[in-house]
């Protein structure tokens, strides 16, 4: 018998039906070439699967670089010819439970054929099939779940993967119940300091113990700077300035150190500040509410944060990889319905705001070239908002001489406008050829219920579809594209409703928080992903320590079941018993534990 | 076989603090072994100070206290409660000690040196009276706080001080390390060989406001050496001290060849503490050494100033020298007046005074240590017999009470 049919009839021990499929499936996607050592190794694509040289050892290396903890179930993605998996499962104890993701049977049909397998073939459980049924082999082989990826192998479905993944994180967000302390750290000034707001709101809306390290209160002396005329001089303060401002938010972290550290776009923290908090263990993310082609720093933080979340896809995912990122996610922008919703106006706040076409935001060049061919048509066309300075053939339509307008003034037009442009900003002319992202304006348009016409993005089509916004594909084409949807206003009115339910359904700021935090959960499943499980909260640690630790099991059980309780709490209420308190050894264990607690996070 | 109760009552002296603390826990702990010669005595002390501590005579065992350790452990309870981690803690405090001292002495008003002690015996004598919940001072606890805030008058030393929190009255001899023959490495082994005097010059400080300028020390090292008689200097200091000796050898003449050794970071404390024995004089600002150095018989001359005070950590023993600023930055140093204590003590008594500094000398006496001006009278009384009856008196109170 070959090592294929040995394999198979191993396999068909345990899993039958995969065994079977297998036999079906045929062979094929792996080139197997031998490596130096005389092992059989792979290609695929033209790329190598595992090593040309020592695929054993490479394997082994691999292994020794995952982390596990105590409890968790070990998901590997990436087949190959298994080299990796033999080497984690000596690597790991026998308790561990391995669920291997099989997206593409011929490769496994391919790692069959190659070598015979040893007894650790009998320790992997096999999640194969359907997405959603490896979904649902993996959710149900026990959590918490740590994944792993041997990228060489993975890279092969890497669509696949990102799939399950996605399907994952929906699982945690759904059974996601515990509270988190989350830090976010906003920025001096600037168009994410409202995002800024909306993501505060958002995660306290999901019941996280948030807390907004505001940098807005500094602009008034950080925009100081601004005036110095030595751009020398100006640039050394901005940067001390910053450099500052890190220290403060090191500062205000160490008083109460959070589960999660949450930048939003130009926060001010600096590269040794963040390489300080991960030496610390503080776990940090940064959601890039920027294009990444203009603004461009994220290229000397990329290393410093555990988590990115930006909102282009490729190629800003790979460059920011390239730049020493470990982890970047898609995470798209949203609206606050709290906020962005359908608002009744006077008719004296329809007169104000009201207009056929109207257009709220900066002047960029694309947009002062556009909108002169709006000027002097049957139709009413206010331009709203600041930096419009020097375009003189739209000083018949700015309204209120140019003057910045506030978010609610800005609903109010929305509200009362009955085609609102949504014309990304740009630095050329036209529209941007290469433009990607959708901006916060559509989703926050979409929740007003307002009808909006806005040029074409690559990634809309994922967002809102053609039945929810009306897009412009060319400048040229829009006049005429104002006139005919004016020409249609309760074409207008249900587009712009099916919009609203869209958002509402999908992207608000709680959706993005929901994702951000469960991404994170599945990537650090001991640390955020165990707080949102629930397994810190008050009952579960007593369960958890009554057997060894009786007196920690009672001093737990003071605390109401479902809150989340931690060292310092946990001393806390031993503490409170007063001067004349009598103490367990194990309360004192745990007040010298929190005496060196009360000086881990030395940041500053 | 009859049963020998004293060796079941063990007892732990805890010291947790900097090595200059260590080594001031020293008479204590001579004094409660001298108290009760047949009840073992155990030092629970900072794991890097460990060796020291099994330099303390008849210690029984030495515990290392492994901070970092605890760090890590606190460290990884941070935001959760980790059950493994907690037996892992048990797991370090049975190695410790299996079954629990019946008494330990806590030297730190440290919670936790009274967790440690809390955690290690039965019953715990230091400065909390009634616990590691109750704040309540013990008679010596109180006293040494009243020092800490207002200086005062004080005269008794923090060594002594210790004694008393222990229960028991000063040594009437200044103890000594039990130093054993430890090999020195490379060119260090020629310390103290040769004839004439060695002085160990302790070039950093525990903290940076207590660091004597890198000038001063090459003004200092020149006169030393500029004396015709036969002197070798050996620069003393850790590893963060390195970069301040090699800019001391800089500065000084190419004259002074063959008669300086650099031993800054590299040394063990033993190691260092053979040094000093072998060395004469051992002179700087650094408390630690300069207490490490009186422990093994070597003279101590301390420049003493910022928050350093000689009455109460000036070094321990008798033929001491201490120079004590008048402000917390001197301005100007007593160099040639130091290097003449050392060329010859005896007519340091009747040098003229220094601006900003004032010279004293150590002694002992029933009361433990006592530090007294050269060349004028103490403007200040001795009260230690007073305090030492009245915190007795408090303190026997409140065991009767108890």
């Amino acid at each position: 018998m070959n090592s294929f049919e040995i394999n198979i009839s191993r396999l068909a021990q345990r899993d039958p039906a995969l065994a079977a499929a297998i036999r079906q499936s045929g062979r094929g996607t792996l080139e197997i070439v031998p490596a130096r050592t005389g092992m059989m190794s792979a290609r695929a694509n033209g790329r190598w699967i595992h090593s040309a040289y020592d695929p054993i050892k490479e394997a082994q290396a691999w292994a020794e670089s995952q982390t596990h903890q105590e409890g968790e179930t070990i998901v590997v993605f990436g087949v190959g010819l298994l080299y990796h998996v033999e080497a984690l499962c000596a690597r790991l104890p026998r308790t561990v439970t391995i669920v291997l993701v099989v997206s593409d049977l011929r490769v496994l049909a391919d790692a069959a054929a190659v070598r015979t397998w040893g007894d650790w073939i009998d320790r992997i459980s096999w999640a194969w099939g359907t997405t959603e049924a490896i979904s649902e082999r993996v959710a149900s082989a026990g959590h918490p779940l740590r994944l792993v990826t041997y990228a060489p192998a993975a890279a092969l479905h890497a669509d696949d993967h990102r799939a399950i993944e996605t399907a994952l994180q929906r699982r945690v967000a759904t059974q996601a119940g515990g509270q988190l302390r989350i830090a976010v750290v906003g920025p001096i000034y600037g168009g994410s300091l409202p995002i800024t707001r909306y993501v505060v709101s958002a995660l306290e809306s999901l019941g996280h113990d948030v807390r907004w390290l505001d940098h807005s209160v500094h602009a008034t002396s950080y925009q100081q700077l601004e005036l110095l005329k030595n751009s020398q001089h100006r640039l050394a303060l901005q940067s001390k300035y910053a450099e500052m401002l890190s220290r403060v938010t090191m500062a205000q972290l160490a008083e109460d150190p959070p589960d999660l550290v949450l930048s939003l776009a130009q926060a001010p923290l600096i590269l040794p500040a963040l390489e300080h908090l991960r030496r610390k263990k503080f776990l940090t993310a940064m959601w890039f509410v920027e294009n990444y082609r203009h603004l461009t720093y994220w290229q000397q933080l990329a290393a410093g944060y555990d988590f990115w979340f930006v909102i282009q896809q490729e190629p800003c995912i790979a460059a920011l990889k390239r730049a020493g990122a470990k982890d970047v996610r898609y995470l798209p922008m949203a609206a606050d319905p709290s906020l962005h919703r359908p608002l009744e106006l006077t008719k004296e706040e329809r007169e104000e705001y009201g207009s056929d076409v109207s257009f709220v935001g900066a002047g960029y060049a694309n947009r002062r070239e556009i909108f002169p061919r709006l000027v002097g048509h049957d139709w009413t066309f206010k331009l709203w908002g600041n930096e419009w300075e020097g375009a003189t053939g739209l000083t018949s339509v700015l309204q209120r001489n140019g003057a910045r307008v506030d978010t609610d003034t800005c609903q109010k037009i929305f509200n009362a406008s009955s085609v609102n442009l949504n014309l990304h900003s740009w630095a050329g002319t036209g529209l941007d050829p290469e433009g990607d992202f959708v901006n916060p304006r559509t989703f926050e348009l979409a929740a007003c219920g307002a009808f909006q016409l806005a040029d074409r993005r690559s990634l809309m089509p994922d967002l809102l579809a053609e039945n929810e916004i009306a897009t412009l594909s060319s400048p040229e084409a829009l006049p005429a594209e104002i006139t005919r949807w004016l020409h249609e206003p309760a074409q207008r009115v249900a587009m712009a409703a099916q919009a609203r339910q869209r958002v509402l359904a999908e992207h608000t700021y709680q959706h993005r928080m929901r994702d951000l935090l469960s991404r994170i959960g599945v990537a650090s499943p001991d640390r955020i992903g165990s707080i949102l499980r629930g397994d810190r909260q008050a009952e579960t640690l007593a369960v958890a320590a009554a057997e060894p630790f009786p007196s920690v099991a009672s001093v737990l059980r003071t605390f109401p079941s479902t809150q989340r309780v931690e060292l310092k709490q946990l001393a806390a209420q031993i503490r409170s018993r007063g001067p004349m308190g009598t103490l367990s050894r194990e309360d004192l264990m745990l007040l010298m534990l929190d005496e060196y607690r009360s000086e881990t996070k030395d940041l500053v | 076989m009859q049963h020998d109760e004293g060796a079941t009552e063990r007892r732990l002296l805890i010291q947790l603090a900097r090595l200059g603390d260590l080594v001031q826990s020293l008479p204590a702990f001579v004094s409660l072994t001298a108290r009760d010669p047949h009840r073992p005595l155990d030092l629970l002390c900072p794991a890097p100070l460990a060796d020291i501590a099994r330099l303390f005579p008849n210690v029984g065992h030495v515990l290392p206290w492994n901070g970092e350790q605890w760090h890590a452990w606190a460290e990884s309870f941070a935001g959760e409660f980790a059950r493994s981690r907690l037996c892992e803690v048990e797991q370090y405090l049975t190695e410790l000690t299996t079954e629990p001292y019946k008494m330990a002495y806590v030297l730190n008003h440290h919670p936790r040196a009274t967790l440690a002690g809390t955690l290690l015996a039965i019953e715990v004598q230091g400065p909390n009276l009634r616990g590691p919940l109750n704040e309540e001072l013990s008679p010596w606890a109180s006293y040494l706080r009243h020092i800490a805030q207002t200086r005062s008058s004080n005269r008794i030393h923090l060594s002594d001080t210790f004694c008393g929190l222990c229960g028991v009255t000063p040594p009437s001899v200044p103890p000594h390390l039990r130093l054993s023959s430890i090999d020195l490495p490379g060119d260090l082994a020629e310390v103290g060989i040769s004839a004439g005097q060695w002085i160990a010059v302790v070039v950093g400080a525990g903290d940076a406001d207590r660091s004597i300028p890198q000038s001063v020390w090459i003004e200092w090292i020149s006169t030393l050496l500029a004396q015709d008689s036969p002197c070798g200097v050996v620069l003393i200091g850790s590893e963060r001290d390195k970069t301040t000796a090699l800019a001391i050898q800089d500065g000084l003449s190419p004259m002074i060849g063959g008669r300086l050794w650099d031993a800054t970071g590299r040394t063990t404390l033993p190691q260092l503490a053979t040094i000093l024995k072998r060395c004469h004089w051992a002179v700087g600002a650094d408390t630690g050494p300069l207490h490490l150095a009186a422990s093994v018989g070597t003279s101590a001359m301390g420049f003493y100033f910022s928050h350093a005070r000689v009455h109460e950590t000036g070094p321990y023993g008798q033929g001491h020298w201490v120079w004590q600023a008048d402000c917390a930055k001197p301005e100007a140093w007593p160099i040639q007046a130091s290097v003449e204590v050392i060329r010859d003590p005896v007519s340091a008594m009747q040098q003229e005074p220094v601006a900003g500094w004032s010279l004293w000398q150590s002694h002992h006496d029933e009361w433990g240590a006592i530090f007294r001006p050269v060349g004028d009278s103490d403007p200040q009384e001795d009260q230690r017999s007073a305090v030492w009856h009245q915190l007795t008196e408090q303190h026997l109170s409140l065991q009767g009470m108890q």
